[in-house]
Formats: structure tokens, sequence, C-alpha cells
């Protein structure tokens, strides 16, 4: 008798869970995240989730957004450009109205055609190619300066502070390192320094000696890379061991703890432009803390470039009392917001108009500090 | 000696060391090939396993504070190569044995299959990233006239070239002088006769893949050594270039890997070194077919006699 009635509580317990569950859904604002979840480069992926959840987290406690409790969805794309165009046509199945992502801009660019034709709102934290926004999307977003602007910024720290002798300019072959790495060249070029090297490597090669002969022969005193930390770590690495001891400069690609884990010492000192480090803003300071006391790591260039596309959505939202990507992006583009990253103010084509990147000097602990 | 041919020197340096794994992986290849007619694609993972195995085993051995070197690098060795057989052995049961006698493009599927299998299996177990180790071997020699141009040989390159001529030694004196050795050479000329000879032949067959196991657990080792760095998707890029290498030197023919692998690594390295270094596939690959269309066994191959 005793069994039973336990077994009636527990179920009828159950049941109001369920019901409870139920009703809590229809309130929720899902919100996709849409990056690398695994692969690779999936620790950018981990930056990006840090960032929104910290912020939906955030907006939920202040309560919501018009009444609605927001919730992330992730969406893994191993930032590999099929599957985010599979991606993208999931978050348009499950009728999820805004999205936060891609990360890599070879897997944002197909995706973009997807959200701009189904009225996706779509905000990217990392997605810096140029190419991206020059195709008069609507209600295409980003939170982080483009390619170009990164580009002429380490040309322009190359020539004034640098000074280098010989310099060579490599990249991955792939649409965002050898799109920057192409801009440097160009723009060193156009201020009388032309590169002694110019040339790629494959993505995912681990042998990179022979390279390195080269780079040798070629006297180079100074080595711009367009790419991602794997293949610059496994080049700082071997460099050291076979003797050649150039100064190296990559974009916020190669700025990753795994640099370092990878490069060991031989990381030490490596130029990077990154986008500044927003967590040591002082600003973010309560943010930072409670992202600290989950256990996470609120340093990562994308955490707070995702926290801030999270808050330009919402406020958007709040003011238009909308959730239309059209209305939202109207407001986007004729509005300013006071974000985690600063003040927010885009373009036509809807990017930031201000940059948000400074050249930083990375140390082999996996720390950076602004360079001089 | 000038500039130029220091440089030379330099890249025919790389090019052997990377060929000289490249060889060591080939032969798993061969060996299947030429005694099943088979091509095995679960190899190149095989390869990434062992190089994982002797990171935990060297991250674990460190991490208990046995600090010997030379004591380190021989149970990784064992290790590797023990974890490395048994998987190679496993795939020949699991995804070869069941299907023998059937359509050839059966167990190729399946050894897909495998590969597939195998790689993500790693993926969830140890993750997608990139896993490093800091440098165990350093150091090495450099020579040249310093203001031409310094060439350096590390330790480490010298170890790859050390270890793989013993292993290719030791696998040359197995095949021509023990008894499987002889009973794998009659497996690879008539299979169905060895059998009615009273030769287990399906433990012939399970020895290859151990064999060819074995040898990549050591490239394993070797490279992963070298790089610093393993992550899951190694062995599919590793394979291809091993493939490569056994059919440039005639798959099927244990010289012929070997020959293959050099070949191979001095063009990838010759390519970089004269050309802007992403055409090193181009070349390499370029250089594969044109082989191929000369010579379509291969480079010491026999011309192919059809089996029945």
């Amino acid at each position: 008798m005793n069994q039973f009635r336990k077994t009636l509580l527990g179920l009828s317990t159950a049941v109001c869970m369920l019901g409870l569950t139920a009703a809590a859904q229809a309130e929720t604002l899902k919100i996709g995240l849409a990056g690398p979840a695994t692969g690779p480069v999936a620790q950018y992926g981990d930056m990006q989730k840090i960032g929104v959840m910290a912020a939906i987290y955030d907006i939920n406690k202040a309560g919501g957004i018009n009444g609605m409790m927001l919730e992330g969805v992730i969406y893994d794309d191993a930032c590999d450009p099929k599957q985010a165009v599979a991606v993208a046509n999931k978050i348009v199945n499950d009728g999820v109205t805004q999205v936060v992502g891609h990360l890599c801009s070879s897997s944002t660019e197909p995706a973009t055609d997807i959200y701009d034709e189904e009225g996706i709102l779509m905000i990217t934290a990392a997605s810096t190619s140029p190419s991206i926004t020059e195709k008069g999307y609507t209600t295409i977003f980003r939170t982080i300066g483009l390619d170009s602007l990164q580009g002429s910024m380490a040309a322009e720290y190359i020539l004034t502070n640098a000074k280098p002798k010989r310099i060579a300019v490599i990249h991955d072959k792939q649409q965002y390192g050898e799109g920057l790495a192409t801009s440097v060249r160009d723009l060193l070029a156009a201020q009388g320094v032309k590169a002694a090297m110019f040339e790629g490597v494959t993505p995912g090669d681990k042998d990179f000696s022979a390279l390195i002969a080269k780079l040798k022969k070629e006297n180079v005193d100074f080595v711009y890379y367009g790419g991602y930390h794997p293949e610059l770590g496994l080049i700082l690495r071997q460099s050291a061991e076979k003797g050649f001891d150039a100064q190296f400069m990559g974009p916020e690609g190669v700025v990753n703890s795994d640099l370092a884990k990878i490069a060991g010492a031989a990381a030490e000192g490596v130029l990077a432009t990154a986008p500044k480090s927003f967590d040591q803003n002082p600003v973010n300071e309560a943010r930072v803390a409670a992202i600290k006391a989950k256990g996470e790591d609120p340093t990562g260039p994308f955490v707070f470039t995702a926290y801030a596309a999270v808050e330009v959505m919402t406020d958007a939202m709040t003011a238009t009392q909308s959730t239309d990507a059209e209305t939202l992006s109207d407001y986007i583009r004729e509005h300013d917001f006071d974000t985690a990253i600063g003040k927010v103010k885009y373009d036509e084509k809807g990017d930031l108009t201000e940059s948000t990147f400074l050249v930083y000097r990375l140390h082999q602990d996996g720390s950076k500090t602004p360079a001089e | 000696m000038s500039e130029f041919s220091l440089y030379l020197l330099q890249q025919l340096i790389n090019g052997l060391t990377i060929g000289s794994t490249y060889a060591l992986i080939a032969i798993g290849y061969t060996m299947v090939y030429g005694i099943i007619g088979m091509i095995n694609f679960a190899h190149g993972e095989i390869y990434m396993i062992g190089s994982y195995v002797t990171f935990i085993v060297i991250a674990g051995l460190m991490g208990m504070g046995i600090a010997s070197l030379p004591i380190i690098l021989i149970v990784a060795l064992v290790v590797a190569i023990f974890i490395s057989s048994t998987y190679g052995w496993t795939v020949e049961r699991v995804a070869y044995r069941p299907l023998r006698g059937t359509n050839r493009l059966i167990p190729l599927i399946s050894a897909i299959g495998m590969s597939i299998f195998l790689q993500n299996f790693v993926v969830l177990s140890q993750g997608s990233r990139d896993v490093a180790l800091p440098p165990q071997i350093t150091g090495g020699w450099n020579f040249g006239d310093p203001s031409l141009y310094e060439v350096s040989l590390s330790y480490m390159q010298v170890m790859i070239f050390a270890v793989t001529f013993i292993s290719m030694t030791l696998l040359t004196l197995f095949i021509s002088r023990s008894r499987m050795g002889r009973a794998c050479r009659a497996c690879s000329e008539d299979l169905g006769m060895t059998n009615l000879l009273g030769i287990d032949t399906n433990k012939i067959i399970a020895l290859t893949f151990i064999v060819g196991a074995a040898l990549a657990a050591i490239a394993g080792l070797l490279l992963g050594l070298y790089y610093g760095v393993v992550n899951p998707f190694v062995g599919f890029i590793a394979g291809l270039k091993a493939f490569t290498a056994a059919v440039l030197g005639g798959i099927g023919s244990i010289p012929g890997a070997m020959l293959g692998g050099l070949i191979l690594g001095v063009t990838e390295a010759m390519t970089a070194a004269f050309f802007p270094s992403e055409y090193k596939d181009v070349v390499s690959f370029g250089l594969l077919v044109t082989i191929l269309l000369f010579r379509p066994s291969g480079l010491l191959g026999k011309p192919e006699v059809e089996k029945v």
C-alpha cells in the first residue's frame, strides 16, 4: 500500500514537472550559437559559447526580453563550410530567428545566404572576412573588425615599429589566411617594402622543415603568417629546433593558448593583431568575475564580442518589441549600442565603424600584453 | 661547399627524414596488398593510434617521475607496438576475415568504414584538438659556413634514420630468413596453393596486419616525437602519402615501398625548396601519375599477373 502511494506521488510529481517544463519552454526565445563545438578549432567555439551563455544568464537574471527568457542552443558546424550550410538549414527548420555565429569566415559565408533569405538575424562575433558583408545582405552583422583592418594594422606596425630587413609573408591557402596575407603584402609593397617570399602551406601539414630551410636561405628576419595556430605553432617549434630565429607575426586566428602548448618556449614574443582584451576593461569586471566563478576562461578574444552580439540583438528586441529580423536590422543600422566591447555603431553594410583590434605580444604561458 | 649545395644538402636531409617515415607506413600497405591483394585503408589510423599511445605513455611516465629518456622511449615503443598491433589484428579480424572470398570491393568499403570508426573513436575518447608534447630529444649538429648557409641535422632526425634503417633491416631478415617469412612469401605467390600445402593462411594474413601495424606504430612514435603534436586527423594524410609511396615503388614489393617513401619525401622537400611550397603536393602526385603511365606496376613492382 505504502509502496503504491509512493509510486502515485512520484508519478503525479513527474506529471506536474512535465507540465511546468512545457510551460517554461513556450516562454523561451531561442538564440542559436553556430560554430565549431568539435574539430581542430573547437576552442574558438568554446569562447563564443562562454560569452553568449554569460550574456544570456545576465539578461535572464534581469528579467529576460519582452517577458521572455532567452535560451542558447548550440549548433556544431566544426568550421566546415559544408556542415555550416546543414547547420543553417537546421536553424531555419527549428524556427530559431536569432543566430550568434558562425566563427570561421569560410563557414559563415555560405550560411549567410540562407539566413538572409529566410529572414534570420545573424551577428558573427569572430568572422573577419570582408566579403561576408559585401553582398548587400540586410540581416547580417558583426561585432568584430574586418580582416582588411587587421591587415592594415599589421602592415603599419611592421613599417613603423618592427622595421625588418627582409620580410616573408606565409599563409595557409584558406580564405581567412590568404586574404590577410595578401592584404599585408600589398600594403607593404605600396610603401616600397617588397616581401622576399610569398607562399602558402597546406593546412593540416605537420612538416615545415623545407619551408624553414628556405626562409633561412632567404635571410628573412620577419615572417607574417596568415592562418590559424596549429600550423603556426608547428612552424615556430620547428624553426626553434632548426635555429631560425626571425620575428613572427600573425592575425587573431593564432591568438590562443594552444599556440604556446604546441610551440612551447618558441611561442614567446610572437606578435599578433587581436581584438582588444575586453576582459581587462573595468566595465566588464563583474562579468569577468561571473565567468571565472563558473570555472570558465574569460580571456579568449571572442568571449566579449560574442557577449556584445547578444547585447545588440536583445537591445534591439527590447526597443522594437519585435523579433522580426527586418525590423531589428533596421533598428541596428540606425542606432548606437552600449556593449561589453564599448560603443558599437554600424555602417550600411553591417560592419562596425571602428576597429576593435590592437597589436599584442604573445607569451609562452599563453598570456598576451600590448606590443610596444 | 657553396651556399647552393649546402641548401640542397639541408633539403635532402629534410626530405629523407620525412621520406623514411612514409616508407615505414607504406610497408603496411604493400605487405597486405602483396598477400591478399587488397588495400588496408584503416592503416593510416593505426599510425595515428601509435602516435597517441606514445604521447599517453610518455606523459604518464613523466607524471610518475621517471626522467630517464631511454627508458621512457623504450617503454613507449613497446606499448605503442603492442597496442597498434592489437588494433591491426582486430581490423583484420573484424573488417577482412569475415569477408574473405567475397567481391574485392566489399572489404575495401569495410576498411574505409573501419578507418572512419577508428578516427571518430579517437576524437570521442581523446578530443579533437591538437595534443602537444614538449620536445624530448633536442639539439643536433650544425655544419657548413654560417656566413653562407648553416645546415642543421638534429639528433631527432638521426634517430629517425637509424630506427627506420634498423626496422627495415629486421623486416627484410624476417621475410627472407625466417619460417614465418617464407610462409608470407609463399602466400603472396599463391594463397590458395599455400593453403593446400598445409600452411594456416589465416594466421599468416593476421601476421601481415600485425607486422604492418607494428611498423606504423614505430612511425607514429618517431613522427610524434619529431613534430611533438598529434590530432585524430593525422592518420588520413599520412596514410594517403604512404599509400602513394607504396604505389610509386610498386605495390606488393617491400623494397619498392622503401624506395617509394624516400623518393616521395625527397620530391616534396625539393619542390618546396625551389617552388612555392603549396606546389609540393601537385608535383609529388604529378610524379605518381607520370610513373604509373610509363610503369603501371610502379618502380619495383612485378608486372601484374591476374590471380584466379
